[in-house]
């Protein structure tokens, strides 16, 4: 088995590049998302307890839940680190490159290589559906319609929520610009399953992808993202998103230079795991969540 | 007493292998034994998560003007969540204790009933057993939602109907 839920809640960072990005959106949903890191922090956060017999009977049954293959789980956690391409060796290099107080990005550049705006649309739907699949696995088909089941999709919170919010801002505005949602459209629409198939993040993830062939993963795909296209519109406008906006904020942390927002979006996609950092933290509060409901 | 020379470079090397080791190898936590768990988690005999969902007040949470979303169903296991003006407040939650034995052994100290089932109040959440099979659970996610909200929630689910699972 891969690594114990419990070393891995553990093992989550306090503070490295991915969690300062993650912070500089905070403006978006300000005290939306707390960096609960630690299984047993989780634990006592959840559950609002401070009882350690109960904490040690609570952390015994997750960890049995997720123990057991079949309950979902590991497939959840394998998607979510699955769908990062993070390259730890530049992030490793970025932060040891600290200029002042900001990382310094642009010594970086001859380093990056920028996606091209079709593979970056592939990738951003990609992340959404492990999204839906993830959700399933940890979730199961929540209530008895498909009402029920958008409705509980819907509800999304804290960890959840500010990972849709980087993938709006980091994976979207930052790379393809604020009409992105259009512009991820109309590429899936002329896709084709040869074309998808040389997809890397694709091939890592295909096995999980609903559908019996590529072409039935590509509908899906294009199904995923027009379902969810106004959500995505309706977060955009209700914040009032822009490059702008992003590129402010991480100017605290980062050292950028505003023509290079392509870059940006390279360095970020190659040096943070936002996908696995807060895809850990959903699955260990819902796995707490079920834990203390049936000890 | 005095060491030679050769009990010396033993007991450097001793040191060293043991920072190397402490080093390598992660520390010991209070989940080591749990983790050594592996088998099935839940039981076979254990009903479909989805035949829980028709037990829960979700009519009775709407009518009051919660905001009532099911969030998980599991083997044995479904949970609801209740909101109050975008705020979730409270978890309500069935579970099959047939997936988990231990849980029922509880209620043989429960000095209270609610709905004429056996309770328990722990932190923030109370329980009952229901046909000495299947607990229903409310917690309080924010204060604002009382221990007093607890029964009450309990009681408006279809505790009866649950039971009649049993048979």
């Amino acid at each position: 088995m891969a690594k114990p839920i419990s070393e891995l809640v553990d093992e989550l960072p306090a503070d490295n590049i991915t969690v300062k990005a993650l912070h500089a959106l905070d403006f978006v949903m300000p005290g939306e998302w707390e960096n609960l890191v630690g299984f047993e922090a989780t634990i006592k956060k959840v559950a609002r307890t401070s009882d350690q017999e109960r904490i040690q009977k609570i952390g015994e049954r997750a960890i049995h839940l997720y123990n057991d293959s079949s309950q979902g789980y590991q497939r959840a956690m394998w998607l979510y680190q699955t769908v990062d391409s993070t390259d730890k060796a530049l992030a490793t290099a970025a932060l040891a490159n600290k200029v002042g107080h900001s990382i310094g990005f642009l010594s970086f550049l001859s380093k990056i290589t920028p996606k091209a705006d079709r593979a970056q649309a592939i990738d951003l739907s990609l992340k959404l559906v492990v999204e839906v699949v993830a959700f399933c696995s940890i979730n199961g088909l929540p209530g008895d319609s498909i009402g029920d089941f958008v409705k509980s999709l819907g509800k999304y919170s804290k960890e959840s929520l500010m990972r849709m919010n980087a993938l709006i801002c980091f994976d979207g505005i930052l790379p393809l610009g604020p009409d992105f949602v259009r512009m991820v459209i109309e590429i899936l629409e002329g896709l084709t399953p040869d074309e998808l198939e040389k997809n890397e993040t694709y091939d890592r993830i295909k096995e999980s992808v609903p559908g019996g062939n590529t072409q039935e993963q590509l509908n899906f795909i294009q199904q995923s993202f027009s379902s969810v296209s106004d959500w995505i519109n309706g977060f955009v406008k209700e914040h009032d998103l822009s490059a702008d906006k992003i590129v402010g904020s991480l100017k605290n942390f980062i050292e950028i230079s505003d023509d290079k927002l392509d870059y940006l979006a390279a360095f970020i996609d190659m040096t943070t795991n936002y996908y696995e950092h807060t895809g850990t933290q959903t699955l260990a509060h819902r796995l707490v969540r079920r834990a203390m409901s049936e000890i | 007493m005095s060491f030679s020379g050769s009990q010396r470079l033993f007991g450097a090397l001793l040191l060293v292998l043991l920072l190397f080791v402490s080093a390598c190898g992660s520390q010991p936590t209070r989940w080591d034994e749990a983790e050594k768990t592996q088998g099935p988690a839940t039981s076979a005999e254990s009903v479909e998560g989805g035949s829980l969902n028709t037990f829960f007040p979700k009519d009775a949470a709407e009518s009051e003007g919660f905001d009532f979303t099911f969030t998980q169903e599991k083997d044995g296991f479904a949970e609801a969540s209740l909101e109050q003006d975008g705020t979730e407040v409270a978890l309500l939650s069935i579970s099959d204790t047939t997936n988990n034995p231990e849980a029922a052994e509880k209620f043989a100290e429960s000095t209270r009933e609610i709905g004429g089932y056996p309770a328990i109040d722990v932190d923030f959440e109370t329980a009952v057993l229901v046909g000495d099979r299947f607990q229903v659970k409310a917690f309080s996610v924010e204060d604002s939602f009382t221990e007093a909200d607890r029964d009450t929630w309990i009681e408006k689910f279809d505790l009866a109907g649950l039971e009649g699972l049993t048979e």
